[in-house]
């Protein structure tokens, strides 16, 4: 299964998304305030009704009153009538005449004025649900400020606002319904003798109302019941402006820290970045090991992370060091021991020996031919290395130098037979041709080697775009699995060979050098039929 | 009474067996296993032949110091470094301290015996005890066998004994491709590694004196040639 690849970028930003819980606690936070302050109105409401009802406690004589307007909230045929149960058997008391009645109804309305400059709407209700007086509206006056004297900015981001958070408006229906007031728990309760308020929807939806009302006491009789309505829209409107402020300061602070964060990612992901490709850097096609470019001196976590790269790279190159000069020194070490053997047995050929012990010499001596060839070749990788470091490179023609050499090796094994396919025109390379020829010694050196007695060797130079591939390749047996892979491992080649040369695999670990010395490289593959190997370098045209 | 030859050697076996060897052949030998008892027979009487090895105990390159001081001492002494470096960067430092002659420890005895013999030729040679002379003419190559002397175009071209064998070898027979083990064999050297900067080494000496020098070609695959 392919797993999408995230990087540090988009996991830090899909991580910063957390931030948009800030948003939703401050929402939540709004949504307490804005019961809070509901909670608030509904005390000052019924302090409100508390306040016009104490004004109208124990003055029987008003609410006898007839209402004004003649309409009652409740239709005759509604049965059911609040406190119908509780009201003493006693009816109302008869009042005097029809010419008084205007008066109560008038006294009542002047106590309602005085209140009627606010956003509330009061009813006086006697106990059969009849209006007595209506006071003051739920609609707030005209609005202030127009739109025009915001900027277009401004304008834009309310109506965007509004989108988020409708404005509360003061359009809604404030028609009382017929049963509403009936209906109205808060009116039951005052009518039975106890202030409540209640919160209710406009009858259109638009607005939320909230109404406290308050029983008028005479005596320890409820005479009827103050209702005070105020709408909510004061607090919508406060808890827009909270709203507002909250969305400003929530984007403000989400582009801040999103710049940061992605600011911070991006330095940080650079910073590995950078690490990862020095570190890639660091050892090289022929692998060898380099320094870190730029041992960071950041104090953090990356910068120790590039220190101990640092360190551990350094570690390494001196243990590569260490294994690379293991074969030069080792033959070293060993040329004092095979000097002392050789020197003891040269000797020996001059002192008399029994005759039996001519055999023995033969073979201790051809053994030490075989040490020392040992060790002679395990220092001509360090040797060619030293080499190389001083060749100068000239342009030279590759064509003409490998058919120099396959008719060099035509005559030099004379059994051996070689194929040779070269191209018609020169291919110029830059690099050392004697190099080229070493190489390509070893190469053949190599395949012969391996190769099948009686299959020829086959050398191949073909042309590619920018580079020219030298082929060398033999019947035999083939590479083990990952042999390609192990290019720096200088004794991984198979040691299998039938005479008592010893084959150590320096040969192409030599020719390899030397194709890196040119700026190539070189492979090794099994024979697409599967029967033998085939060698190539690499070399740029020059 | 023989040659007297010194031997700077701290490895025991390989110093009193090269002893043993040498004094068989009739050569009068003084083994040293360092350089502070070398020197102080130097000081008192000085070897016709010395063989010095690079590493002399805790000396890493006490063999070069020495060198430096019995040249001091003598201009004329033969001197072979034996040792068991073989990099380019010691033979160079070795020869420029005014060796004759650089090999390594798996030189065989005959080999090691050829090139004392040829030294003391030289020796000899200069000091005009013989007479007889061996040359060997080229055109602009001069090559005196016994004196161990090369010239181009009439002027002296220095070589070790290594070297001068083996331009002695492509010379005898110009135009005739001499194979790698051809000149090891002439050359008497052993590691067939080293001759190709033997070569780069020997062009390099004939080019300080003729930029134009050419005359030593590479036949990639089989060996080299003299051009004739």
């Amino acid at each position: 299964m392919l797993r999408p690849r995230l990087n540090l970028r988009a996991k830090l930003a899909l991580l910063s998304l957390l931030l948009l819980a800030l948003p939703w606690v401050g929402y939540r936070y709004v949504q307490e305030m804005e019961r809070f302050l509901l909670e608030g109105q509904r005390q000052a409401l019924v302090a409100t009704a508390r306040a016009v009802a104490t004004a109208l406690h124990d003055r029987p004589q008003l609410m006898g009153a007839r209402p004004r307007t003649g309409r009652s909230v409740l239709d005759d045929r509604m049965s059911l009538s609040p406190g119908e149960e509780l009201m003493e058997a006693t009816p109302p008391r008869a009042l005097a005449s029809e010419a008084a009645f205007g008066e109560p109804v008038a006294e009542v309305e002047a106590i309602l004025t005085g209140l009627e400059r606010t956003t509330s709407r009061i009813w006086v209700l006697n106990r059969d649900l009849r209006v007595l007086a209506l006071a003051g509206s739920l609609k707030a006056p005209a609005p202030g400020p127009s739109e025009a004297a915001q900027p277009p900015w401004e304008r834009v981001w309310h109506r965007v606002l509004g989108w988020i958070v409708p404005p509360p408006g003061e359009d809604f229906d404030d028609t009382l319904e017929r049963d509403t007031l009936a209906s109205g728990r808060e009116v039951y309760d005052a009518l039975l003798g106890a202030p409540a308020s209640r919160v209710r929807k406009s009858r259109d939806g638009k607005a939320v109302i909230v109404s406290a009302a308050h029983p008028i006491w005479s005596g320890d009789r409820v005479l009827g019941a103050v209702v005070v309505e105020e709408s909510t829209n004061p607090i919508l409107l406060v808890r827009n402006q909270a709203l507002e402020r909250l969305l400003l300061l929530t984007l403000a602070v989400l582009a801040v820290s999103a710049v940061l964060v992605f600011g911070f990612a991006s330095r940080l992901s650079l910073r590995i970045r950078r690490l990862r490709d020095e570190a890639e850097n660091a050892i090289d096609a022929r692998g060898r090991i380099g320094a870190l470019v730029t041992g960071s001196a950041a104090r953090d976590e990356v910068g120790d992370l590039s220190r101990s790269f640092s360190a551990l790279l350094d570690r390494l190159a001196r243990h590569h060091a260490y294994l690379e000069g293991m074969a030069s020194r080792l033959s070293h070490e060993l040329r004092t021991p095979v000097a002392v053997v050789r020197s003891s047995l040269e000797n020996l050929h001059a002192e008399t020996l029994p005759p039996g012990a001519r055999t023995y010499m033969e073979r201790a001596e051809a053994g030490l031919g075989r040490l020392s060839r040992i060790l002679s070749r395990m220092s001509e990788a360090t040797r060619l290395d030293q080499a190389l470091a001083s060749t100068d490179s000239e342009r030279f023609d590759l064509r003409a130098v490998v058919a120099e050499c396959i008719d060099g090796y035509r005559m030099v094994h004379p059994q051996r037979q070689f194929e040779a396919l070269l191209p018609d025109y020169p291919a110029w390379v830059r690099g050392a041709p004697d190099l080229a020829a070493q190489m390509l010694d070893k190469l053949v050196d190599n395949a012969a080697d391996f190769a099948t007695p009686g299959t020829p060797i086959r050398i191949e130079l073909a042309f590619h775009t920018t580079s020219v591939a030298l082929s060398v390749s033999n019947h035999g047996p083939t590479l083990p699995p990952g042999f390609d892979d192990r290019p720096f491992e200088a004794a991984s080649a198979p040691g299998r060979r039938d005479g008592n040369e010893p084959h150590l695999g320096l040969g192409l670990y030599v020719a390899r050098m030397i194709a890196d010395f040119h700026g190539g490289t070189l492979h090794t593959a099994n024979l697409p039929d599967g029967d033998g190997v085939c060698v190539t370098a690499v070399l740029r045209l020059a | 009474m023989g040659r007297r030859i010194a031997i700077v050697e701290d490895e025991a076996a390989i110093r009193a067996n090269y002893a043993e060897a040498l004094a068989r052949q009739g050569y009068e030998v003084a083994a040293y296993p360092d350089r502070p008892s070398a020197l102080a027979a130097f000081r008192v009487r000085l070897p016709e032949l010395a063989i010095i090895d690079i590493g002399l105990g805790d000396e890493p390159e006490g063999g070069f110091t020495l060198c430096g001081e019995l040249r001091a001492l003598s201009v004329r002494v033969p001197i072979i470094f034996l040792t068991a470096r073989d990099s380019d960067f010691d033979v160079v430092s070795g020869l420029r301290l005014g060796a004759d002659d650089y090999l390594t420890k798996d030189v065989s005895l005959p080999h090691l015996l050829a090139r004392i013999a040829a030294l003391f030729r030289r020796v000899e040679a200069l000091a005009g005890e013989q007479a007889r002379e061996e040359r060997l003419d080229r055109s602009g190559l001069g090559l005196d066998v016994m004196r161990l002397v090369a010239t181009w175009q009439g002027l002296a071209v220095d070589l070790t004994l290594t070297e001068f064998w083996m331009v002695h070898t492509l010379a005898k027979t110009p135009g005739h491709v001499k194979s790698r083990d051809q000149l090891m064999q002439d050359a008497r050297l052993v590691d067939d590694g080293t001759i190709t900067s033997h070569v780069k080494r020997i062009r390099r000496k004939f080019a300080a004196i003729d930029p134009s020098f050419d005359r030593i070609e590479s036949v990639y695959g089989m060996g080299y040639r003299w051009k004739a």
